[in-house]
């Protein structure tokens, strides 16, 4: 595969993109609308209902900017077990069986403990009860969480409690993901649906053909012409939104939540395999079809693999963390390979030329 | 050099061409003519490798056609301008060329310098970067034939070159074909402006499905019709179609105004005996012609032959 020629045929087709000015408004504003607009709409609302105290204004609790230069962090590099703490900073030690009220505690690993009135950042939590805390960029199982102030982590709660913000956040924040991986996937239909069937009904497909372009190539290209603006769009709309998210939640949270190892992963391999997939569905249904209407008709089924996963993550059974992103993007990896040597073996320069029915 | 032997293409139950046998030697600009549906396209298809061929055999230069490894090579020889000029119509006629010439591999300042001077000889230079959408059938016409030429084929294929284009524009593009001949390309064109064809062609197939006749437009002719001469003298005198019955060469007179039209065998031989009997008749004989067939006749004669 001669990769020079699949950019000729990609640049020429984001060439013929670029003037038309309504499909590129289309595809710029469905991500910005799904992916910016609605989640503002939605967490604006709810940040208003939230207590506005930050979160170290916790009674007892020593502000961390506030610490005087010779204050001695007492218990650090320890294991603490089957104690009751109050008012401590606890970095780089191990909490077992224990009970923190109004603790700062950084980079540390608990064990079935009750944690109130405390800040938790760059720990490992497991089997304890969460009540009024804020965690920040730290990973925990089966934990019971009561009015979570604030959340940028993978936590997996063993109690929900659907009516308070901590439950919330974190779904709400994986709905949102979910959009931007969804939102690639619909994208490039518009344009990968015409790839080759527009030019079939264009006639310019005849010419193009008789050219030393191979299959693979011009599928290649094709491919390209349409997965590029698509993730582009995605992108611009993802920055824009984790900039407006982090806007709208610093003045509760007091630092930028998103975004989070999930949401970086997730853009760097779900969206764009699935992005792919879709594509890769499309150019194939448009090189099978003689009406770019029916291509985009049939072109509205490659989403499907999407939407399981989608439907998984709201009805509860996915909970997309960094595993289950490496799960589901080599899945649709293999997918997009499987698809592309497909297409490639089916392309059939005659059939398309010559059959009208 | 193109030999095609018994090419035969079939679309599920309907055959398109059958036994196509044709040598079409480098340098020689080959004519298709023929009916709607008579397989002019679809040869042209098979031989551009863009479909393939059901049965029989044809070769390009020392490529054969169907073969898989060799589509790469013949496409590369061939410029081909297909029925409809498919242009890009939000494109620009500089960037329609300049994607095929950048897709057949041609390097960019020889692509560059090919494209101004096929914009400038098509008057299109400064109008290079408007949306060819917007231009007139002819000059998008005009555009894929400098499309099919941007790598400098050796093999033309040309369907329908001059189909919607103004006389002016078809003698343009007639002379550039000619040209081209000149410079020793091999042109293929598919054609139903017979004129056309006599006066380009240096060989002409009549297909119908199948090969009716093949041969140089003007010998096409040839044993077709019944020949005719036509005399034109000062005064033709009412009993002339009687009298000259008892010349026995004859088949068939008719006098039209001051012109008298003879059916003869073999003019060769019977012009001068016809003439000295009408000087010994004392008629002044001003002119003598043989009534020449054009290709449109002879075209028409055998479709309606190969019909029967």
């Amino acid at each position: 595969m001669r990769w020079r020629n699949a950019w000729i045929v990609m640049r020429k087709d984001l060439d013929e993109f670029k003037k038309q000015k309504f499909v590129i408004g289309s595809i710029v504003a469905m991500p910005i609308v799904l992916g910016v607009v609605l989640p503002l709409v939605m967490f604006v609302p709810m940040v208003t209902m939230v207590p506005l105290e930050r979160p170290w204004d916790i009674n007892g609790l020593v502000e961390i900017g506030s610490l005087p230069n010779d204050t001695i962090v007492p218990w650090t590099n320890q294991t603490l077990q089957d104690g009751s703490y109050d008012s401590m900073i606890f970095k780089h030690s191990k909490l077992k069986n224990s009970s923190l009220t109004h603790c700062i505690i950084e980079s540390c690993i608990i064990e079935n403990t009750t944690i109130l009135d405390s800040t938790i950042s760059k720990s490992s939590l497991s089997n304890s009860n969460l009540i009024n805390v804020t965690v920040i960029r730290s990973e925990g199982l089966e934990l019971d969480g009561r009015y979570i102030l604030a959340i940028s982590s993978d936590l997996m709660f063993k109690k929900t409690k659907p009516s308070e913000i901590d439950q919330v956040l974190p779904m709400m924040f994986n709905m949102i993901l979910m959009i931007f991986i969804i939102v690639p996937a619909t994208l490039p239909t518009i344009i990968a649906t015409y790839s080759i069937v527009g030019e079939k009904n264009n006639r310019s497909l005849e010419p193009l053909l008789a050219t030393p372009t191979t299959d693979g190539e011009l599928l290649a290209g094709k491919i390209f012409s349409a997965f590029i603006p698509s993730m582009g769009a995605t992108y611009l709309a993802f920055s824009l939104g984790v900039v407006l998210l982090d806007i709208v939640l610093i003045p509760k949270v007091g630092y930028p939540l998103l975004p989070n190892l999930t949401w970086i992963l997730s853009m760097a391999l779900l969206a764009p395999t699935a992005c792919l997939m879709s594509v890769l569905a499309c150019v194939l249904v448009s090189s099978k079809v003689n009406d770019v209407r029916a291509a985009q008709q049939l072109g509205g089924f490659v989403v499907m693999p999407v939407v399981v996963l989608m439907l998984g993550v709201l009805a509860g059974f996915i909970f997309l963390s960094p595993v289950m992103i490496f799960i589901f993007a080599g899945l649709y990896g293999l997918l997009d390979l499987g698809l592309f040597f497909f297409a490639r073996a089916i392309f059939n320069r005659e059939a398309i030329l010559t059959k009208w029915s | 050099m193109i030999i095609c032997e018994k090419l035969t293409k079939t679309f599920e139950s309907v055959t398109a061409i059958q036994d196509f046998s044709i040598t079409i030697p480098d340098g020689c600009i080959f004519g298709l003519l023929g009916p709607n549906g008579a397989g002019k396209t679809t040869t042209m298809r098979m031989l551009s490798c863009l479909i393939q061929p059901t049965s029989g055999k044809a070769h390009i230069d020392s490529y054969e056609i169907g073969k898989k490894t060799d589509a790469q090579k013949i496409r590369r020889m061939i410029g081909l301008l297909p029925e409809v000029p498919g242009l890009y119509e939000t494109l620009g006629a500089y960037k329609n060329l300049d994607y095929y010439g950048q897709l057949y591999g041609v390097p960019k300042k020889q692509r560059e310098e090919s494209i101004q001077t096929t914009l400038t000889n098509l008057d299109l230079w400064d109008r290079r970067n408007e949306p060819v959408g917007g231009f007139s059938k002819g000059m998008k016409q005009k555009i894929a034939i400098g499309r099919a030429l941007i790598h400098d084929p050796k093999y033309i294929f040309l369907d329908e070159p001059t189909a919607s284009l103004d006389p002016m524009a078809a003698k343009i593009v007639r002379e550039y074909i000619l040209e081209l001949k000149k410079k020793g390309n091999t042109i293929l064109i598919n054609t139903h402006n017979l004129s056309e064809a006599e006066r380009i062609c240096d060989m002409v197939a009549l297909v119908k499905n199948r090969i009716v006749k093949v041969g140089n437009p003007k010998d096409l002719a040839k044993g077709l019709f019944t020949r005719t001469i036509s005399i034109t003298m000062q005064q033709i005198p009412s009993t002339i179609l009687r009298d000259i019955e008892s010349l026995h060469l004859i088949s068939q007179a008719q006098v039209k105004g001051n012109q008298l039209i003879l059916n003869v065998k073999n003019p060769e031989e019977d012009n001068p005996q016809i003439l000295a009997w009408l000087l010994k008749q004392d008629l002044q004989v001003q002119f003598i012609s043989e009534e020449e067939h054009s290709l449109e006749e002879v075209y028409l004669k055998l479709i309606e032959e190969a019909a029967q």
